[in-house]
């Protein structure tokens, strides 16, 4: 559901979350990441940092410096000026995988699950190669991140490349950092080993989190994607994945970032 | 002034460097961490005249660092004499052997041993330095976050050989030696806590009764509990039907909800089972419906509960909560300290 009005709510005493509904739409994805802009853009005193989501903006606030009723009054006039948002600044990054890596399939084994790509290519009654043809055919949009440093969700803009699968029932205890995995129609990764319950696909030899920020692309953040990335995936092999993973420990990997524009009209 | 003040000769159950942590990066899913009771680090660092930073989260200044002690302490050899406080948990604090004054700056001679024994109230210490910890800044702060292998000693906690330095204090050691905080605001531990919540964001996806039920019964501390998050053990709460699309979108359990921001002391109820109250390390976007949200206030008690202690919440205004924290703004200051003679 798409609210007429965004709904304010208080999460304890220092946060306050804009809703502007409770489903899974770029449309909510466009006006939180446009908020949360226009948020930055007006530096709202007592605000001390902001959390897009796929519908929703976290706010953190210092109750001593702006009370819960003044800020959201101020942040429903910001909304107000909004108007349409029809389009956003958006970078294409390319983030070469390795599906079904032998890591993935490990993983999976020791958490007694059933072979990953093989449940989720049943799922969607399509074969293995099928499932990396959809997945990697199609641009994903990163509508959210957090969980853990650097993670993030990504749904596939082309309507007929969306793949589905449950999580575990019961979440794993580890998974390897840098694995690619997906859940209900969402992309997202493991930046560093940690609990989880996305169905693992695949493992990208590229940094996904640095906290060093060795590489130039860390310059800005320790961490590879922001909230309105677009991820290109591409398959390689395993071969292309060792050589890769040696270019990005010793520095040489170029990453490929292009900077652009994103028009919702053009899914 | 500046130089190595400790030695780790045992690093205990899980000893790590803790300021008041990072916040401003949690939309890059950067975790605060930073002292799991921060009222106790804050008090400890006033006492041996440091900075005592800002209120966690929406604070400015994450203050100086000093160590958090997770239930079995270390065992430090001063390297060099100085002035510490303990406070938090009461871990039978040990100097030289022999039981030792908390929430109290004393002096620690060159050659002495720290130590710790028997856990007996509380389930965290702090031990703060005069100058604080000192350890190189990630992203403004000195604090331990393992998972994330960042900040403290190379984002690991202590382990023997460790040496620590420490920063130049601000006041001279005579003048800091004997400061002491006001005996009736030494917060006391039990095994019972009142820990006070603001309703939401989700309340409404619960039923009326698993809302009252969750405000009325006395939730158990569970020992599957960390840094990340907390969890209580008691009856299911129950929610409400949910329209298909949430079905399709979000899961089929009752309680997963399109991901949003959890906010640290938000209360997420997966499964309807077990609430777990997600800490200073806890993920900043999750999937579960959250009942409620611990006061900012309040997070020191979680940070101090243990395994088999009973939590009733009890749920609060927005404005109760700005005013709890105003009154321990207020405790958090010199007026809360006096200057004993003696110490030894």
């Amino acid at each position: 559901m798409i609210y007429k009005e965004p709904v304010f709510k208080p999460a304890g005493d220092v946060y306050v979350i804009v809703e502007y509904g409770d489903e899974l739409n770029l449309l909510l994805n466009f006006r939180v990441i446009a908020l949360n802009e226009a948020i930055k853009k007006a530096g709202l005193g007592g605000v001390t940092e902001t959390i897009p989501t796929h519908r929703s903006l976290g706010i953190v606030y210092n109750p001593f410096k702006i009370s819960y009723k003044d800020l959201v009054s101020k942040i429903k006039r910001l909304d107000k000026q909004l108007g349409k948002v029809g389009e956003l600044p958006s970078r294409i990054l390319t983030i070469p995988i390795w599906y079904n890596d032998p890591w993935s399939q490990e993983c999976a084994k020791a958490h007694g699950a059933p072979d990953n790509m093989e449940f989720i290519a049943e799922k969607n009654k399509i074969t293995v190669e099928k499932v990396i043809e959809v997945h990697s055919g199609t641009l994903h949009w990163v509508g959210a991140v957090g969980f853990t440093p650097g993670c993030y969700q990504a749904v596939p803009l082309k309507p007929s490349f969306v793949l589905s699968a449950p999580k575990y029932p019961r979440p794993r205890k580890w998974t390897p950092e840098r694995i690619i995995c997906l859940a209900g129609q969402l992309t997202s990764a493991y930046p560093v080993n940690s609990p989880g319950g996305y169905q693992l696909i695949g493992r990208t030899p590229l940094d996904l989190y640095d906290p060093m920020q060795r590489d130039p692309v860390f310059a800005d953040s320790p961490v590879l994607t922001k909230v309105s990335d677009r991820h290109k995936y591409v398959p390689i092999t395993g071969d292309e994945y060792k050589e890769i993973r040696k270019q990005v420990e010793e520095g040489r990997y170029k990453y490929q970032v292009e900077e652009g524009i994103f028009r919702l009209d053009s899914i | 002034m500046d130089g190595e003040t400790f030695e780790v000769i045992e690093g205990g159950l899980q000893t790590t460097v803790q300021d008041l942590g990072r916040p401003g990066y949690l939309a890059i899913g950067m975790p605060t961490a930073g002292a799991q009771d921060p009222f106790s680090l804050r008090m400890g660092n006033l006492l041996v005249g440091n900075g005592a930073g800002k209120p966690f989260l929406v604070g400015d200044e994450p203050g100086e660092a000093g160590l958090e002690i997770l239930l079995l302490g270390p065992t430090l050899k001063v390297l060099r004499s100085t002035v510490v406080a303990v406070t938090g948990a009461d871990l039978s604090y040990k100097l030289n052997g022999k039981p030792f004054p908390m929430w109290t700056a004393v002096r620690v001679s060159k050659g002495s041993t720290i130590s710790f024994g028997r856990p007996i109230a509380g389930a965290r210490a702090y031990l703060c330095v005069a100058g604080g910890v000192e350890m190189p800044l990630f992203l403004g702060s000195k604090a331990t976050y393992v998972r994330g292998a960042v900040g403290g000693i190379e984002g690991r906690a202590l382990a023997k050989g460790d040496i620590l330095k420490t920063g130049i204090p601000k006041l001279s050691l005579e003048e800091i030696e004997g400061r002491t905080l006001l005996p009736k605001l030494i917060p006391q531990y039990t095994n019972k806590w009142d820990v006070r919540v603001v309703l939401g964001p989700q309340d409404y996806l619960f039923t009326e009764e698993a809302i009252k039920l969750f405000l009325t019964y006395e939730w158990q501390f569970s020992s599957t509990s960390d840094r990340m998050g907390c969890r209580f053990i008691g009856p299911k709460l129950i929610f409400k039907p949910r329209p298909d699309y949430l079905v399709n979108q979000a899961g089929s359990d009752p309680s997963n909800i399109v991901d949003d921001t959890i906010p640290v002391g938000g209360i997420q109820v997966p499964g309807g089972l077990e609430p777990i109250v997600l800490t200073v390390e806890g993920p900043s976007l999750g999937g579960y419906a959250k009942v409620a949200t611990v006061i900012i206030s309040d997070m020191s008690r979680v940070g101090q509960m243990n395994a088999g202690d009973l939590t009733r919440f009890r749920a609060v205004t927005v404005d109760e909560a700005t005013k709890i924290l105003r009154e321990t703004e207020k405790i958090l200051s010199e007026d809360s300290i006096v200057k004993k003679s003696k110490t030894r």
